[in-house]
């Protein structure tokens, strides 16, 4: 099973967390070296999944598997942001050049904490392939590739997030395991 | 003034589209790509599209887009237009112009917005190769979302492209790899 990296579990840390979650326009944080050991299956087979005007993409089981359903996460989730939340679902996600996911694929979604976890490697920032979060008049979030970080999120109904058009001149593909926890 | 008024027969798949080719004369031509050169054009990004685009062109008073205005929009061409698609009367026109720079995309979507019957756009990049990007692609999707690219329209210089906006009329501009500048002058036939 993965371990968190200790300094995101000390006190002062999970304080400083839930300030910084608590201050940002849309509530976030980014925490690179999420883990200091990291039991991903990178073998993971992701399928093809398309919806022509919503996504085009591959997905599959989420990379560290049982681990975002771990008591040490949900622990970590709860003190580093406050909120009383529910696993709702995991999966793997990879897109490669030509790929991309629209913010209007999620609509009609609720009150949620986005998890994203990065395994991207070798990533150019002129290839795109970056996350947005929006929300109805605030200033877009955007969120570049960096692997071994962790960002969360959280998404009220009509917020809406996506991972931009991957350039074909990319050499690299974007994966992460995301991650959707139901706010009680 | 229009050099080529008369409109191929409309292919059907995946829906309905047309090209018609070495649509304006030389000197129209000329004066057109002056105006819009000395045009401002203002980035716009999302998570759909990137590209240049300029003011709306509707009410500009410029003489080289007055004409081309007549040119695209006058009531014998609309006309012209109706009939090759078989659709009811077209009213009104709008216009834009747009520059795709090296990255820029426009990803699939159907154009479907209240009113618009036909999308149109009159290529204005000369020596545009398919190795620059910048195609106007066409998908047939079924009833799963899957969509299958099927046609890859590259823009020939001076051709009018059109088709008929509907809830199948999936497109996309590929992306530019290359400095070419790739512009275009855009809009819909209305109801």
């Amino acid at each position: 099973m993965s371990e968190i990296n200790f300094y995101y579990l000390e006190k002062p840390t999970l304080s400083n967390l839930n300030r910084i979650f608590e201050s940002a326009e849309i509530p976030f944080i980014r925490l690179s070296k999420f883990l200091s050991k990291e039991d991903s299956n990178m073998e993971v087979k992701l399928k093809r999944d398309e919806k022509i005007g919503f996504y085009k993409r591959n997905i599959g089981q989420a990379h560290l598997g049982d681990f975002w359903k771990s008591k040490d996460f949900l622990d970590f989730l709860k003190k580093g942001t406050g909120l009383n939340c529910q696993f709702r679902s995991s999966e793997g996600q990879s897109y490669g050049p030509g790929d991309y996911s629209l913010l209007h694929s999620e609509e009609f979604e609720g009150k949620r904490l986005v998890v994203v976890y990065d395994f991207t490697k070798k990533w150019d920032i002129e290839w795109g392939g970056h996350d947005i979060y929006t929300s109805p008049d605030k200033d877009p979030l955007i969120c570049n590739r960096d692997a071994g970080t962790l960002m969360l999120t959280r998404l009220n109904e009509g917020d809406y997030s996506c991972t931009r058009y991957v350039s074909l001149k990319s050499e690299s593909i974007v994966k992460f395991d995301k991650v959707i926890f139901d706010i009680k | 003034m229009r050099q080529n008024s008369i409109i191929p027969p409309v292919k059907s798949s995946p829906f309905p589209h047309v090209v018609v080719e070495d649509f304006l004369d030389e000197d129209t031509l000329d004066l057109v790509i002056d105006a819009l050169a000395g045009l401002e054009y203002s980035f716009s990004e999302s998570d759909l599209f990137s590209y240049w685009a300029s003011v709306k062109l509707t009410d500009i008073d410029h003489p080289a887009l007055n004409v081309l205005r007549k040119d695209l929009g006058d009531k014998i061409w609309r006309d012209e237009v109706a009939n090759a698609f078989k659709v009811s009367k077209l009213s009104k026109i709008d216009m834009a112009a747009y520059v795709y720079g090296l990255g820029d995309f426009l990803l699939p979507h159907d154009d479907q917005v209240e009113d618009r019957v036909i999308a149109y756009s009159l290529h204005l990049t000369p020596d545009l190769e398919e190795e620059d990007g910048g195609s106007l692609d066409l998908f047939e999707d079924d009833k799963d979302g899957k969509s299958k690219l099927v046609k890859r329209v590259i823009p020939k210089f001076n051709s009018l492209n059109m088709f008929e906006v509907s809830a199948t009329s999936w497109h996309q501009v590929s992306e530019i790899l290359t400095d070419i500048q790739r512009l275009t002058l855009t809009g819909w036939y209305h109801v």
